[in-house]
């Protein structure tokens, strides 16, 4: 409970916002955790199924296995064969998707309130009977590469972000990317898939979350019918690989056909349930959350060097990285755009955050929040990711004050003591025709 | 009990209604219209003024998209720092958009900045100040938009599709967001007039939806508005398709170092207010509308030729297209194309069956209710867009009945009018080196342009 005082603070500061909701929590007895909220404004639910396993439960050889496997949950199960799940799921309304990150893999279903039990059924066909066809994972291997040619080869961002966290991280599993390398997806065995589908879908690894047009009651009936006979299994093994301090800069530089440069900056920072979390969000929203940001400002804005610029933090379960992303203006001089961006970095480190400046930052943080709670499937995938990351879903409803709680002395410390040079990692990404046109001058 | 009521429930999948609104025209033409809702995590303002893409003069494409971002970079009462400043305080958003029928401004904040937020909003409908650095700015923006866009080639493939479509004497044949050549053209003068013409109280719709008092979010508004001169109304085009001689197209663009192809397939659809409208969605829904539609079984599924294909309709206020969409790795750039036009050959030919009718109508009403009735911005987006068109209410709460009735004849008669693979336009985006074999035999003749030459629009270089 807050004191009145905090509470007298926060009226000056932001408007009450109706951030808390009703959640129930229960835990089958095979250990799969089930939240539950109900929203009756329109007659639509989400199931979403957290599954605590990612690229960071992979080992060389095996790379982008996670990944493989939102491809091979849709081939087919016991009840439900190949393709069905999506047949059916669509025929009566609804519709789904998966994301794989480096620390979960994600299911999510979204359908009008009638198709609830057959979701659930669905979800537990493939849960525990999932087929494991050699010629299927054959073709489904040829369509991960594509999606890999599509999204990293062919794709200038993904392909430098790939880079970056490749020089970033040596020896965390966080150095290879979420889709895998070329040759491990096309050599991973049918007894890799198993063992890996084993313990990391294991009901006792998943959380799952119902938001809608539902009845607890009825979510609670149905989880036990279809879910609770599903054994359990031992967890995934503990993660090794506690990546080394860095200690000096590192650099890689592709270069590539483009329109123009661009230019990562990694800093490797705390992990989502660590003390400084808070306070480095507020630093990076400072920095480049609004067009009156310090970065925004200095490198768009006013100094018109950059086509945009983007600060982001990822959820992650062990320390992952704060990149900062820049895109400067067509034929702009990278190395300039980068002295540029140092300076401002440099600057947060020698000299405090205005009142302003944490203001804003707190605001437009809390105001990107509230756009998560405005859908099923926002509050959804925030109450899986809280359970998972922060130490439970309840640490959604501190958002805001957690917020409140970061100081402008705080921000200045997680500066001084993350944006070193030596804790820093630059990609960069030259257009490759410009390199020719440099070379006939 | 719980559940026997739920499955009761289930065989009648319940209707949706529009929450309730209050709409009103203000006496200098503004049309209000507010949703109260209770509880919402954010308060949206939309304010649609008609005209859009489609008012830009013919040698001045992106004038509208100009005029509109100019709108948060200065008024008579703040500089662009200062409303940024201003905005980033509450942490708002302000955002505008060109759609070829309206420019779009939407402000998006928590609750309890209500009053501040509506007075940005007015100061950048009313009190724009044009200041000549900030056009310098957006000017050089735009055109270095249209540059980089070439980059993304599942984004430029589009402009080059519109341009070769429509034409450039129609205005969805012009680019919205202008390219290097037109938006140089564009001067303070241009700007200052047009805003002029365009921004008055008989072309504005203003939309509300959030956790507000609707009286005293009213009061704001009426204050705010009323100011604004009642002017004269936008005088909309005439509808007129682009004139086409029958048969099939093709335009290449080379990107030589392009290892992927993207490719369109364009041919006639309807308008935001034609009576096939529900028809065609279902149809289309089946055709290329959703996952397991028959082009994604088909390049996707069943041979795994890309990672998705998809169909569109355009739903604007003149004409439109329907456009199949899809990218292949260039290697089989030949054969992904004939799984397309053959995909629209068989559809044409087979129809659809009852149980497809069924499970489209399902789909539709099953993702609707997520996709358009959940959020404050998507309810007060759909307000400005009844208002647009000329809908009332029951656009949206006989939606569901009207899709009921749609009778398989009927949605066949769509596939007959709408689907076919007799006349298109085929845009391709990708190597042409290794790709120009493939595209011979959908047409005599093939119309390239380099990738690198400026704007989208098609010079008169034919390759026999």
């Amino acid at each position: 409970m807050r004191s009145p005082a905090v509470l007298l603070s926060l009226v000056l500061l932001t408007p009450a916002v109706a951030q808390r909701f009703p959640v129930s929590e229960h835990v089958l007895a095979n250990g799969m955790k089930l939240l539950v909220h109900e929203d009756h404004d329109i007659p639509n639910a989400v199931l979403y199924l957290f599954f605590r396993v990612g690229s960071r439960n992979e080992r060389p050889g095996i790379t982008g296995i996670s990944h493989f496997f939102e491809h091979m949950m849709f081939n087919g199960a016991k009840k439900y064969g190949p393709r069905q799940f999506d047949i059916v799921m669509e025929d009566r309304g609804g519709s789904n998707n998966a994301y794989t990150t480096r620390d979960v893999t994600v299911y999510t279903d979204s359908f009008p309130k009638s198709a609830l039990g057959l979701v659930f059924e669905m979800e537990a066909d493939r849960i525990q009977h999932l087929s494991f066809d050699p010629a299927m994972i054959e073709s489904e291997r040829g369509v991960v590469i594509s999606e890999r040619r599509a999204s990293v080869e062919n794709d200038n961002f993904g392909f430098l972000h790939e880079q970056l966290y490749a020089t970033a991280y040596r020896l965390h599993p966080y150095r290879w990317p979420v889709i895998g390398w070329n040759a491990d997806i096309a050599s991973w065995t049918l007894e890799d898939l198993r063992e890996h589908f084993r313990r990391g879908y294991a009901p006792n690894n998943c959380v799952a979350v119902v938001v809608g047009d539902v009845r607890e009651a009825e979510v609670l009936a149905l989880a036990k019918r279809h879910f609770e006979a599903i054994p359990s299994q031992a967890p995934p093994p503990q993660v090794a690989g506690h990546e080394p301090v860095q200690s000096e800069e590192r650099r890689v530089t592709v270069r590539r056909p483009a329109g123009h440069p661009s230019l990562l900056f990694g800093y490797h920072v705390a992990a989502a349930g660590d003390p400084d979390y808070w306070a480095l969000r507020v630093l990076a929203g400072a920095l480049c959350s609004g067009r009156s940001s310090r970065l925004h400002r200095s490198l768009v804005s006013r100094g018109r060097l950059a086509l945009s610029v983007s600060c982001w933090q990822s959820l992650t379960l062990d320390p992952g990285l704060l990149i900062f992303s820049v895109d400067p203006r067509p034929g702009m001089d990278p190395a300039r755009v980068e002295r540029n961006v140092l300076q401002d970095l440099e600057r947060v480190r020698s000299g405090a955050i205005s009142e302003r400046e944490m203001r804003r930052a707190r605001n437009l943080l809390l105001t990107a929040h509230s756009r998560e709670l405005r859908t099923n499937s926002g509050r959804a995938d925030l109450l899986g990711s809280y359970e998972i990351f922060s130490g439970g879903y309840r640490k959604l409803f501190e958002v805001r004050d957690n917020l409140e709680r970061v100081t402008a002395a705080d921000v200045q410390r997680v500066a001084r003591t993350y944006l070193r040079a030596e804790n820093r990692t630059v990609a960069t990404l030259v257009p490759a025709e410009d390199e020719r046109d440099g070379s006939k001058r | 009990l719980g559940v026997a009521l739920a499955a009761c429930a289930a065989a009648q999948p319940a209707g949706v209604k529009l929450p309730a609104y209050t709409r009103e025209v203000l006496p200098n033409g503004v049309v209000l219209s507010l949703m109260e809702r209770r509880g919402a995590p954010l308060l949206d303002l939309r304010a649609v003024i008609r005209g859009g893409a489609e008012s830009d003069p013919e040698d001045l494409a992106g004038l509208t998209s100009v005029v509109a971002e100019m709108l948060r970079r200065g008024s008579r009462t703040r500089t662009s720092d200062q409303s940024a400043e201003e905005l980033d305080q509450m942490g708002a958003t302000l955002e505008t958009s060109t759609t070829p029928q309206c420019v779009a401004i939407l402000a998006e904040s928590l609750p309890g900045y209500a009053a501040r937020l509506v007075d940005l909003v007015a100061d950048a409908i009313l009190r724009p100040a044009f200041p000549e650095d900030e056009l310098a700015k957006v000017v050089t923006r735009h055109a270095e938009e249209a540059r980089a866009v070439k980059d993304s080639p599942g984004a430029a493939v589009w402009r080059y599709f519109r341009a070769f479509y429509f034409g450039s004497g129609h205005p969805y044949g012009r680019p919205r967001w202008g390219d290097e050549l037109s938006v140089r053209r564009i001067t303070r003068p241009l700007v200052v007039e047009h805003y002029q013409r365009m921004f008055v109280g008989r072309n504005l719709v203003f939309t509300a939806a959030g956790d507000f008092d609707r009286q005293a979010m009213r009061s704001l508004l009426v204050n705010a508005l009323g100011e604004l001169p009642p002017g004269e109304p936008y005088r909309p085009l005439p509808d007129s398709p682009p004139v086409r001689p029958p048969g099939r197209r093709v335009l290449l663009v080379d990107k030589p170092d392009a290892t992927q192809t993207n490719l369109l397939i364009g041919f006639p659809g309807i308008h935001r207010t034609h009576p096939d409208r529900v028809a065609l969605w279902l149809v289309n829904t089946i055709f290329g509308g959703r996952f397991t539609s028959n082009l994604n079984e088909d390049l996707r599924i069943e041979s795994g030729l890309t990672y998705g294909a998809y169909s569109y309709f355009n739903q604007n206020r003149l004409t439109g297209a329907i456009v199949v969409s899809t990218f292949t790795p260039v290697e089989t750039t030949a054969e992904a194309l004939d799984h397309a036009v053959n995909a629209l050959v068989r559809f044409r030919q087979q129809g659809i069956s009852a149980a497809q009718l069924a499970s489209a109508k399902n789909f539709v009403k099953g993702t609707y209710p997520p996709e358009s009735l959940q959020t404050c911005r998507q309810l007060a987006t759909l307000l400005g867009e009844l208002e647009l068109y000329g809908f009332g209410r029951d656009e949206i709460d006989d939606l569901y009945s009207r899709i009921d009735a749609v009778t398989l004849k009927q949605a066949n008669a769509a596939v007959n009018t709408y689907f076919g693979a007799k006349n298109f336009d085929l845009v391709v985006l990708g190597n042409a080196s290794r790709i120009r074999g493939a595209l011979r035999k959908y047409a005599a003749r093939i119309v390239e342009i380099p990738i690198r030459q400026p704007g989208f629009g098609v010079s008169l270089r034919f390759r026999q």
